[in-house]
């Protein structure tokens, strides 16, 4: 601990000590926890007793009858466990009665300050960090504190209710642990007392009828065999596992969500589930006796495991595919099985819980289409994949909530009046059909899916969210369309469907709606990176109104349709697809470039996502050679850096040194190493050609706009800008210019401006700086030491504990209004 | 889900809520219909890009319009502070907080907005910041009203709380000044623009640190109004860029407003400002007075921070910190007296410039919280977002002054309540006929008992006749015979014995067992009744309401029948 901070530490006890000091922030007993434990970490616990004797005071004056903060009792609660972690340290301050007293039945336990949750939880929790070693176990035992935990199993609060489940957890793996001459035995008989005694709980628990105490009892077991692997657990597995079976023979079975949990727990513990314990046979059985809703997770589970008997599988894909496959049956034009399950006669109960009311039939089909998205991009999924049934499934049910299915059946009527409009349906289907787009399907299938995903994108009720998931599923089913191989382009089909496409993209654009326009800019985005150089879509995108109305969309209202715009924009420049772009000023009239439009919006937007949108489009325009750019790539430069270098937004800043990083790159040639401050053997270069290829930089004034940029207020720009100049200087390492001491008037007069920039005043400009002088400058600047400076958080100094102390103490006695005001 | 906020203390994950007391491994969506935002302040949504964006919610979020538009803004005002400031791991991103809000539903005042088919919610007008909304929550018969934060006196720019008798089963409110009577604002504001006009006068710079919406145009519509008034010329910004944005959204949302403002808007809109100017960096070293508004407002990184660290020295200077500062903050340190701060590089940074804590939180005081309690009537109280002592206090007031059950959970505590859910039970017309043609006209003052079976079924209920229930249902009818043997000591003959037994039945058994006997025949003085389970499981899911107030929610149906007394209840009525 530094000195400081000691010598802090006295005056600080004494407050928290002191009932009539109310702590203003409840975030400052959090840190001094935490740096409690950071110190306890790094050093011996008892030692820092021993210098600290406030720090016991503290404790023992905790204990004393008075009118203490809860706040204050759960904090020393909290602190002695982390310093009784050490076994030393729990034996000194069990020499002072300390810990009985504070943890048994004569502490907070008893008092009234146990009624509130808090203090309950700090007891938790000291006692959580306490448990580390054998002597703990003792003492867990001698004060009782077992069966508290039991019981705080079911406190009101949510939090010491978890906590204590946890903690029986922790201690029942600190006692299977064993001394240090070995484990305990593998027979359950020869278990420590503790353990026995939470495992009886255990017991007691799955047999009670009260569905919370088996919640409990199951949520323990599964945090074990989560995170405990070693062998007793499989003795614990045995021993317990008639009593879990025993719960699928109630009606309707109890804690259902919990069991679930528990035996996917078992199945993914390595030794569990290689055991023959009727493991297999339990989760079979249990996929049986569940409802459809409470299967479904179980399913997935099983599916998920990488070992796993077959027939297991087989169940729960079954199980899984239920629910869809009764939509198939119910919407069949004709009998026959619909592809998706042999046996039709286990689905009675699916459409049982699926057609009687709306809440279940949606609930159940969002839930197994998220399943089965989650299933299909996994390495285990089922083999074979019934993509093409399963294709028809999402048809159908995007149809029946579109309103354009017309189910012949009755069933299929009554599934229609459920689904239609339903929004929670529409998303889950459109994610899933988006996935399914990583398999392909017969023809006449993905037609149908073309065609079921322009019907929502046409169709006005479409929800602004249904319309995003419809333009993703689209872009990726479009990805995937049958195409030539080692070619990326559309095919003949593709392009078709675009021609339909478009249109619908163009009303989009107009909607009212800012979520639709920015959602279709972002559709239009992806499709011209990837498209943009084919002939098919080059043809039907020009053809269509898109690219006009994409340039309109740069004077939107909403920013957030501005900056989708600029990129959407930047985009089709790239692929040489845009519309020259109307003056604002003259509709119709002189046609401004799009490099002056946005030069525009750089200088003049109000908000900062469209300036960064165009700070990125320029970038990569620099960086792709953009013919806009090319022309005179230097007065853009000097342009771009003039005017971001002015932005009130820090973001926009850094992307200017993104972009200078880039031109820099450009002139100089790319880095040797991909990192710059990796050390490179110097490679000799002549020291003309250096200054030479540093005079576009100086006429671009890039040195200019990186030193400001590294006395930046806002850090990140900064620590950009020490990155760029430090890559600078890596590259000048190997000239010989470096190695030459030159001091001038000009240096000297920089080198004072860059001091005043430091100070705060950027008011004067450097002006012309030559190549020679930048090097100078460069040279004798300590860029490492500022980027280490700079890679600490900027408010590091206020988050030091010395400042917490300080904070802590100076907050004291000046409590008045400030504390109740809140934003 | 009411709200989704963060806490602005902590760096690490504690400043999010742990969803995953939600649900362990379930998804989110399935255990939520929607969240619901009260307002714009970061401790109500801030959690929000992470929640819908990171841990995976996908459901609808709701809000109101200026809300919608406004959160944005704050949202990404926040993401870059602490981005900023670097160190900060696990953080939303741009895109995170626009496809956020892509998936809110904006909702107007007074407009009842269908979640789904059983939940529906509506917004009333709450004060306290633009937009700001207390929600009623209704499923069935039930409801509950979420206050978010309130204020029910009107202030500068906006108007006073309000919403309808709608007495709730319960009303979760705000409780922050549980135990204060405020002062009137009034005086506030005076002390504020005596504080700047002096600190001008002698020629100093004012700085006042600003989350970029809310409080700072409140402070602006204040500095404009004296300006004007004054003749002031010294010259006030507004350092963050954002106060087009944020004043044009004022401007939009003029009906959010209170009616000064709306009504003087024809000739003159408040928010259009003439005195208050963009701010550049460069401003900060000229010369003479000026009043900036800047960014942060607890001034731990940025604008407000460089401002502040060039003026702290020259004692004609003044900060003013119009709300409250998280440790670990500058703002917390001078606001605690602190006065001379450690900077990077162990400088010390002398504090000379006065430095001033003024109060403009718009919260509903005690007596304001009393009177909203008061004003919606509900059957219990649920104080939350305050601190535990001064709620207990409040909590005694309402229930010993207005005789409602008040409730404070601390975090993560659970309450149940009991609630008596009234349910919609449809009756058939055909028993209705049957009891009218026992004579009887209805009388809407004289409740009359009405016997039937009690089908659920599809999440429904309806009373129709035993017969008719049989027929839905296809059961057959099962009866039971009660009978008893009784030996009668009678030293006459048999038939004589009979026929004095009938006389004596006729005289004094009841007619309706009289009927029984005659209608049964031979089966003697029997009752019968019939109690089937249904044959196959026929299950519907229970409604909400019915599952969350503990009605137990047997997923079957359970005709009974009887020859006379029938009820849901399942108790025969035997006379004698």
């Amino acid at each position: 601990m530094d000195p400081e901070c000691s010598q802090l530490l006295p005056a600080l006890c004494a407050v928290l000590a002191d009932p009539r000091q109310p702590m203003a922030d409840d975030t400052c007993l959090e840190k001094l926890l935490d740096w409690f434990k950071t110190i306890t970490e790094a050093g011996s616990s008892l030692l820092l007793l021993q210098e600290n004797p406030c720090l016991v005071e503290l404790l023992c004056h905790v204990l004393k009858p008075q009118d203490l903060s809860s706040r204050v009792l759960s904090f020393s609660l909290r602190l002695t466990g982390v310093f009784a972690a050490q076994e030393d340290c729990f034996q000194y301050l069990q020499q002072g009665e300390l810990l009985p007293r504070l943890f048994g039945e004569a502490g907070p336990l008893g008092g009234a300050a146990w009624t509130a949750p808090t203090v309950r939880s700090g007891w938790i929790q000291g006692l959580r960090s306490l448990a580390q070693h054998p002597s703990a176990l003792h003492f867990l035992a001698d004060c009782g504190a077992v069966d508290t935990i039991f019981s705080l199993q079911g406190d009101s609060s949510l939090f010491v209710a978890s906590a204590a489940g946890q903690l029986l957890v922790h201690i029942l793996s600190l006692s299977m642990r064993g001394p240090a001459e070995g484990p305990p035995g593998l027979q359950a008989d020869d278990w420590p007392a503790c353990a026995q005694k939470i495992v009886g709980h255990i017991e007691e628990s799955l047999r009670s009828t009260a569905a919370p105490q088996i919640t409990q009892a199951l949520n323990v077991l599964t945090t074990t065999f989560g995170h405990c692997h070693d062998p007793w657990t499989q003795v614990l597995w045995v021993q317990l596992h008639p009593l879990v079976a025993a719960l699928l023979e109630k009606d309707p079975v109890p804690a259902a969500h919990s069991l679930v949990d528990l035996l996917l727990s078992v199945a993914r513990s390595p030794g569990l589930s290689s055991s023959s314990c009727g493991l297999w046979e339990t989760l079979a059985q249990t996929l049986s006796h569940l409802s459809p809703t409470q299967a479904g997770l179980l399913a997935l589970g099983i599916l998920k495991l990488q070992d796993c008997p077959q027939a297991l599988r087989a169940q729960a894909f079954a199980v899984l595919l239920q629910p869809l496959a009764c939509v198939l049956k119910a919407t069949a034009q004709g009998p026959g099985p619909s592809g998706l399950l042999d046996s039709t006669s286990a689905d009675s109960v699916t459409a049982d819980i699926l057609l009687p009311s709306k809440a279940a039939c949606v609930g159940l089909l969002c839930r197994t289409l998220a399943h089965l998205e989650l299933l299909l991009p996994l390495p285990q999924r089922p083999c074979p994949w019934p993509q093409a049934p399963l294709l028809g499934a999402a048809v159908t049910l995007l149809q029946l909530c579109g309103g354009s299915g017309s189910p012949a059946s009755d069933e299929g009527r009554q599934l229609c009046t459920l689904l239609l409009g339903c929004v929670r349906v529409q998303r889950a289907a459109l994610d899933f059909l988006g996935t399914l787009s990583q398999e392909t399907g017969p023809p006449e299938l993905v037609t149908q899916v073309f065609a079921v995903l322009l019907e929502y994108l046409r169709s006005p009720d479409s929800s602004p969210t249904v319309l995003k998931k419809a333009f993703q599923a689209t872009f990726r089913w479009l990805l995937s369309s049958p195409r030539t191989p080692g070619c990326s382009d559309l095919d003949s089909h593709a392009l078709l469907f675009l021609r339909e496409l478009l249109p619908v993209l163009q009303k989009r654009l107009c909607s009212p709606c800012w979520e639709v326009r920015d959602s279709g800019l972002e559709f239009l985005t992806q499709m011209t990176r990837r498209w943009g150089g084919q002939a098919g879509f080059r043809h039907a995108l020009l053809a269509s109104e898109v690219p006009r109305l994409t340039e309109q969309l740069l004077r939107d209202p909403e920013s957030y349709v501005r900056a989708s715009a600029v990129t959407a924009m930047g985009q089709l420049s790239s692929q040489g697809l845009c519309v020259p772009p109307a003056s604002p000023e003259h509709p119709g009239g002189q046609q401004k470039s799009l490099l002056g439009e946005l030069l525009h919006i750089l200088s003049t937007d109000s908000e900062g996502f469209p300036r960064r949108a165009v700070m990125q489009v320029f970038t990569q325009w620099l960086r792709d050679s953009h013919a806009d750019v090319v022309g005179d790539t230097e007065q853009f430069v000097a342009g771009v850096l003039q005017v971001a270098g002015q932005d009130l937004d820090w973001e926009v800043r850094a992307q200017g040194l993104e972009l200078a990083l880039v031109f820099l790159e450009q002139t100089l040639g790319p880095p040797r190493s991909h990192c710059p401050y990796a050390v490179t053997p110097p490679v000799a270069a002549p020291a003309s050609p250096l200054t030479q290829a540093l005079q576009p930089l100086c006429r671009v004034r890039l040195f200019e706009f990186a030193f400001r940029a590294l006395f930046d207020c806002d850090r990140p720009v900064a620590q950009k800008s020490c990155d760029l100049l430090l890559l600078l200087r890596a590259k000048m390492a190997s000239s010989s210019s470096l190695q030459e001491p030159r001091s001038s008037p000009d240096v000297a007069s920089v080198e004072a401006a860059l001091q005043r920039w430091r100070a705060g005043d950027q008011a004067q400009p450097l002006g012309d700086l030559e190549p020679e002088v930048v090097l100078a400058v460069l040279r004798s600047m300590d860029l490492e030491g500022l980027r280490g400076a700079l890679a600490e958080s900027s408010d590091h100094v206020e988050k030091s504990p010395q400042s917490l102390l300080q904070d802590m103490l100076a907050t004291v006695g000046i409590l008045g209004e400030n504390e109740a005001d809140c934003y | 889900m009411l709200d989704c906020g963060m806490h602005m203390g902590f760096n690490d994950d504690r400043r999010f809520p742990d969803f995953s007391y939600i649900t362990r491994s379930g998804r989110l969506t399935d255990f939520l219909d929607c969240v619901i935002i009260s307002h714009f302040h970061l401790d109500h949504c801030g959690a929000l890009p992470y929640f819908s964006e990171m841990v995976g919610y996908d459901g609808p979020i709701y809000m109101t319009h200026p809300t919608q538009a406004i959160c944005p803004i704050l949202l990404e005002d926040y993401r870059k502070i602490a981005v900023d400031k670097k160190g900060e791991a696990n953080f939303f991103t741009s895109q995170m907080i626009k496809d956020c809000m892509k998936k809110v539903v904006a909702v107007h005042l007074h407009q009842t907005v269908q979640v789904d088919d059983e939940l529906e919610i509506k917004a009333y007008y709450a004060g306290h910041v633009l937009g700001a909304a207390m929600f009623q929550i209704k499923v069935g018969s039930e409801s509950v009203v979420y206050t978010g934060d309130y204020n029910m006196t009107p202030d500068r720019h906006l108007g006073a709380a309000w919403i309808d008798r709608c007495r709730p089963n319960l009303l979760i409110t705000e409780s922050t000044y549980a135990t204060t009577i405020r002062d009137s604002k009034r005086c506030r504001e005076r002390d504020f623009l005596k504080k700047v006009h002096e600190a001008v006068e002698r020629g100093g710079k004012v700085l006042i640190p600003v989350f970029a919406l809310g409080r700072a145009q409140e402070l602006c519509i204040l500095l404009e109004t004296f300006w004007e008034r004054m003749n002031l010329k010294a010259p006030i910004y507004f350092s963050t860029g954002l106060t087009e944005k944020a004043n044009h959204y004022y401007k939009l949302f003029i009906t959010w407003t209170n009616q000064k403002i709306r009504k003087t808007f024809v000739q003159r809109n408040m928010f259009e400002f003439k005195h208050i100017k963009a701010f550049d960096r460069a401003f900060a070293d000229n010369p003479g007075p000026m009043v900036v508004f800047a960014t942060p407002g607890m001034l731990h990184a940025g604008q407000s921070l460089q401002i502040f660290r060039k003026w702290a020295g020259n004692e004609k200077n003044m900060v003013i910190m119009p709300g409250y500062c998280v440790q670990g903050t500058v703002g917390h340190k001078i606001l605690s007296g602190q006065r001379k701060l450690e900077m990077e590089g162990r400088q010390v940074l002398e504090v000379k410039m006065q430095v001033e804590y003024m109060s403009f939180s718009a919260h509903a005081d005690a007596k304001g919280i009393m009177q909203l309690v008061g004003q919606v009537e509900p059957e219990g109280v649920l104080l939350v977002h305050g601190e535990a002592k001064k709620m207990e206090f409040l909590k005694q007031k309402i229930e010993q002054e207005l005789r409602v059950s008040c409730y404070m959970p601390a975090n993560g505590e659970t309450v149940t309540l009991p609630t008596s859910p009234s349910i919609p039970v449809g009756i058939s017309l055909g028993l209705l006929k049957r009891e009218m043609a026992q004579g009887l006209l209805p009388d809407a003052k004289k409740p009359r008992l009405l016997h039937g079976t009690l089908i659920m079924k599809d999440s429904n209920f309806r009373l129709v006749s035993s017969e008719q229930a049989l027929k839905e249902l296809g059961l057959a009818e099962h009866q039971l015979r009660f009978t008893c043997r009784v030996h009668l000591h009678d030293p006459r003959k048999e038939q004589e014995t009979a026929l004095r037994v009938y006389s004596h039945l006729k005289r004094w058994a009841p007619r309706s067992f009289w009927l029984g006997l005659g209608r049964s025949g031979a089966r003697g003085g029997s009752h019968c009744a019939s109690r089937q389970r249904p044959q196959g499981p026929l299950r519907a899911a229970p409604s909400r309401w019915v599952r969350d107030c503990g009605v137990h929610p047997h997923p079957g149906c359970c005709p009974l029948r009887g020859p006379r007394h029938q009820g849901a209840a399942g108790v025969l009525d035997l006379p004698g």
